[in-house]
């Protein structure tokens, strides 16, 4: 069980959760910026469907979003971020073995986003510290091995990522705003939706 | 009239990276005298009717024995597209028997089939490859029964298709245009939007490379350098590649090569009592390779680093003395140094020194018929005294003033 809330405790989640919330928006927006970037760099078609090419993706659409603890919130985020970490990161590899240096500017902003998403996990990791749980050992969050995919559906792949990431950069600011509010282990009424 | 006997195929074998087909087949040469001419027609069929595509004949001589003759024939479409299908047939001039003579019958077919055959053969074929500029390219996509494909895009045009079987059409990209430096994307868009692709990389073979130069600044290490020509555009693991290769000593040294510089470097170590390297520079690419040669006598290709830590001291009205160091090792030749001297206004003036070279070694001039009283400014630099190739960069500038007379 989570301990009581003291007000120092209160007030540093809900200066974590603001430092949160201020950083998801500025991962959305470069995370837009890249798939602008990404789309028109491997020439793709911005509107493509990717289902097929996103398997182990995390998806940001959360079933009775609504009744989730603020643990729970945490936990699920923190899942999904250290998820994108090796996608990402899986993303930036190939994107050096294909393209080497010919597009150094794809690779930095790849790049820069990844360093975003290792950032917010840390701060998820902080805020689930603080109320005593401590964040789940890495390991256990360990992607799958990639699976074997042509070029073609691995630029399909990457968007599909930077998709998803994007969307749940949006649910992220939405759930640490919920947690600000209700504190770890309550859940919350619902509340309307807003960007960042 | 003669007929012979059905020729028998003893093996029909894709190699699906080069979309070839190797046919392999008995003269049965044993049953005819020694040296008849034998004439084989083969015939390539292929989609699901089966429809000619080439007829050619081969021409072999009979030995008397039975010899397993073999053929090959490069598709202008990856085999994985659709079922592909051979049969031949022999005629035997056969001199003895006058009369009327005719071709054999037709072989039954030998046939490899396409990806379209198999349960889970689906994809855009060839996958991933690379192609040099100007080609004519066959991408086909084949997809599960019942599917229907909408259209399939080359980068961002659709192509008109061509029907190979219930589950495989092809387009034709004629005269294909370098790719970016993703690729292009062939795109196959199916029914309930569905879609897979392929990634073709269009590109040059490496050009020769021009003005191939090597040099060494300190005996340690040979630096070659050249300009590479017309990119290639291809890059990461189908950029161009470099190697040297030495022929004397026989070593070969594969170079790290920035594909985005104008120049390329590459490093080769000087070998112990090795004066004359004979290199070959090696260049591949996906598409093709080519080669640059280049002999030097490496003590006529000495370009010495930077003259470091100078430094003039001297207690005299008209003389003082200089001292430098040069990273390098010269034990096997003589250098010449050149010492630049100005002061205030006067004209620049230029002294030259030589000296034996020596191991990572410091050097020493002495300069005389100095001004006194007067401020100097003083740099270095140095080459090869024998064989001039060129000069190291100028060392910083160091003053001195001469004392008073």
């Amino acid at each position: 069980m989570a301990a009581a809330d003291s007000p120092s405790a209160a007030f540093q989640r809900r200066d974590l959760c603001s430092r949160g919330i201020r950083l998801a928006g500025k991962m959305r927006s470069d995370v837009i910026d890249l798939l602008d970037t990404y789309v028109e760099r491997q020439g793709l078609d911005a509107s493509a469907s990717v289902a097929a090419a996103v398997e182990g993706v995390p998806v940001a659409a959360a079933e009775r979003w609504d009744e989730q603890t603020g643990t729970q919130r945490l936990l699920e985020n923190l899942a999904a971020y250290r998820a994108f970490r090796a996608l990402l990161a899986q993303m930036l590899e190939e994107q050096r073995e294909q393209l080497g240096e010919a597009d150094a500017a794809l690779g930095r902003a790849l790049a820069a986003v990844l360093l975003q998403v290792s950032a917010f996990s840390y701060h998820l990791e902080e805020l689930l510290r603080l109320e005593s749980h401590g964040p789940p050992s890495e390991e256990r969050a360990a992607s799958p091995p990639p699976p074997h995919l042509g070029l073609f559906e691995r630029k399909l792949r990457g968007l599909g990522v930077l998709r998803e990431l994007a969307q749940w950069a949006v649910r992220s600011a939405r759930d640490l705003r919920q947690l600000a509010k209700s504190g770890p282990s309550s859940s919350s009424a619902p509340s309307p939706p807003e960007s960042p | 009239a003669f007929v012979p006997h059905t020729p028998r195929i003893l093996s029909l074998t894709p190699d699906f990276s080069t979309s070839t087909l190797n046919l392999k087949w008995s003269d049965n040469g044993s049953v005819f005298a020694y040296g008849l001419d034998a004439f084989w027609q083969i015939q390539i069929l292929r989609k699901e009717a089966m429809e000619k595509v080439t007829q050619v004949t081969y021409y072999s001589k009979l030995t008397h024995e039975d010899i397993i003759l073999s053929w090959n024939w490069t598709s202008d479409m990856p085999l994985e597209c659709t079922s592909h299908y051979v049969k031949i047939r022999c005629y035997i001039n056969v001199t003895q028997f006058i009369g009327p003579k005719d071709w054999s019958d037709w072989s039954p077919v030998a046939e490899v089939p396409g990806k379209d055959t198999e349960p889970n053969g689906s994809g855009v074929f060839p996958q991933d490859t690379v192609v040099a500029v100007g080609s004519d390219v066959t991408i086909c996509c084949v997809h599960e029964e019942g599917q229907q494909i909408q259209r399939m895009t080359y980068g961002p045009e659709i192509y008109p298709m061509i029907h190979l079987s219930r589950r495989s059409s092809a387009i034709r990209v004629l005269n294909a245009s370098a790719s970016d430096t993703s690729g292009t994307n062939v795109v196959c868009i199916l029914s309930e939007d569905e879609m897979d692709g392929t990634v073709l990389f269009v590109g040059y073979a490496p050009d020769i490379p021009q003005d191939l130069s090597c040099e060494t600044s300190n005996f340690l290490i040979i630096k070659c350098t050249w300009k590479p020509g017309r990119p290639s555009g291809l890059y990461g693991t189908r950029r161009t590649k470099y190697s040297l290769f030495e022929r004397i000593s026989g070593k070969n040294v594969s170079c790290e090569v920035n594909e985005m510089n104008r120049e390329r470097v590459c490093g080769f170590p000087v070998l112990t009592d090795q004066k004359t390297y004979d290199f070959i520079l090696g260049v591949s690419n996906p598409i093709g390779q080519t080669q640059s040669s280049l002999l030097v006598n490496l003590t006529q290709r000495v370009h010495p680093k930077t003259p470091e830590k100078l430094t003039v001291s001297g207690n005299s009205s008209t003389s003082v003395h200089l001292r430098w160091f040069i990273n390098g090792s010269f034990a096997e030749i003589r250098l010449l140094c050149q010492i630049e001297i100005s002061s205030g206004h006067s004209e620049r003036k230029l002294h030259n020194v030589s000296m034996a070279g020596r191991k990572f070694s410091t050097y020493t001039a002495q300069l005389n018929t100095l001004h006194p009283y007067t401020k100097y400014q003083f740099r270095v630099r140095c080459s090869a005294a024998d064989h001039f190739w060129r000069w190291s960069d100028w060392s910083r500038i160091e003053e001195h003033t001469t004392l008073e007379a």
